[in-house]
């Protein structure tokens, strides 16, 4: 496996950078920001040392989402009840939003009134949206299964 | 309790166990305040759960809808059924963890049913935010981030950045005019999609097409996509198939909002 630390250290930072502009967003404290900060960071290091280890997107992706909960889950103590959210934050950047334009796109081209090459549109844009599909899902499962793994620091909410 | 003076009371629940309305309403307010500000199904039925029960309850069901939310509580041989509308869906961290910072007082026994109500009113109005403008400068510089996340050249920076900005200062006024969030979705999309991509070209960037779909990822609703995932997982289907077709309509509006404005520009998709 080869790793390329420049674009490694690219993609950490404007993860970085991605996740606290989206902390602002999310009206998260200053005094979170820099967590989400470092949540983007390690989201995207590890989905991108995964892929560049030959695995597909989805499958880095669902990596990077545990690592992040994993995280959030480690500095719970700290950090109190904001864990889950700052884990939330960290993968918002994986969310794949120009995936999901693209399949839109393709739709809507798939349903002009004389599509070029409509086989190879119907594919395009099929593939597109089973990345939004798995993409998303794999964030999801990444983050719920640490979650319910690791539930027991949250105990004092559970009365019943 | 919601009863005008004067009013005579009939229902033998409230003249039996007055208290268990304020019980029921207080803990559907708590429960209201945690969905408009983004919390998954679950926390919101732990947290009512744990509200009612700290307020003596004995016996707690809760239905949590798109629109509303529903409570029935137990006290003894009482039982009260209450429902209460729930506005927009956002994201709010501030709140949601102030809120849920006063159920674990509630737990504690801190607080009687009106002392839950006026602080969770007071949370609601005082809980402080961001400035506007800071806000909008955020949400820009996040769209350029994820924009070179994808891909977007150098040139494409700057340009995305101001039109991310531009379209969600603009989205703000517009949301506190209270303009549908469908049609706000479509026309910030369209402006920034715009901006975006006229900026770029002018800069010599050789993305334009990724420019303009990435001055409005601010818009993609990322916290409710994964909801959605979350709630029906965790045996909330309803709501969460609710937030789900909610995020693929979001979607369809902002890529009409792009699409529109390539064909502006004259920007093959």
């Amino acid at each position: 496996m080869t790793v390329d630390m420049l674009h490694l250290l690219h993609q950490a930072l404007f993860g970085a950078v991605a996740a606290s502009g989206f902390g602002v967003l999310f009206n998260f404290s200053w005094r979170d920001l820099p967590w989400c900060a470092a949540s983007g960071a390690l989201a995207l290091t590890t989905r991108t040392i995964a892929q560049d280890a030959g695995w597909n997107l989805e499958a880095a992706t669902f990596a990077a989402a545990a690592a992040v909960g994993c995280g959030g889950r480690l500095l719970h103590a700290r950090l109190g009840i904001t864990s889950n959210a700052l884990a939330v934050a960290g993968c918002i950047p994986m969310v794949p939003g120009m995936f999901a334009a693209q399949t839109v796109f393709g739709l809507l081209a798939l349903t002009a009134p004389q599509p070029g090459n409509p086989s190879e549109l119907a594919v395009t844009t099929m593939e597109f949206a089973l990345r939004v599909i798995f993409t998303t899902g794999a964030i999801g499962a990444g983050l719920s299964i640490v979650a319910h793994i690791l539930r027991g620091s949250d105990s004092w909410r559970r009365v019943r | 309790m919601n009863i005008p003076d004067g009013t005579k009371v009939t229902d033998p629940v409230l003249l039996n166990d007055p208290e268990l309305e304020q019980i029921a309403m207080a803990t559907l307010l708590i429960g209201r305040l945690l969905m408009e500000s983004g919390a998954r199904a679950q926390v919101v039925h732990e947290d009512c759960s744990v509200v009612a029960h700290g307020f003596g309850a004995d016996h707690v069901d809760l239905r949590s809808g798109y629109a509303s939310v529903d409570i029935t509580v137990s006290r003894g041989a009482s039982t009260i059924t209450r429902t209460m509308e729930v506005g927009p869906h956002g994201v709010d961290h501030r709140l949601s963890h102030a809120i849920r910072d006063l159920v674990r007082r509630i737990q504690l026994g801190n607080l009687t049913p009106p002392e839950a109500l006026a602080q969770a009113t007071r949370l609601k109005r005082d809980t402080p935010h961001f400035v506007p403008w800071l806000v909008a400068l955020a949400a820009g510089i996040a769209c350029a981030a994820f924009g070179r996340l994808l891909g977007l050249d150098w040139p494409g920076f700057l340009p995305v950045a101001a039109a991310g900005a531009i379209g969600q200062a603009v989205r703000q006024v517009m949301l506190g005019r209270g303009v549908n969030v469908f049609v706000i979705a479509a026309c910030i999309a369209f402006l920034s999609s715009s901006l975006g991509g006229l900026g770029a070209g002018w800069a010599g960037s050789a993305t334009v097409n990724l420019a303009m779909i990435a001055s409005v990822l601010m818009l993609v609703p990322g916290v409710p996509a994964l909801n959605a995932q979350s709630d029906i997982m965790e045996g909330h289907p309803t709501l969460g198939t609710a937030r789900g077709v909610c995020v693929i309509m979001l979607l369809m509006f902002i890529a009409i909002g792009v699409l529109l404005a390539q064909v502006l520009l004259g920007v093959q998709p």
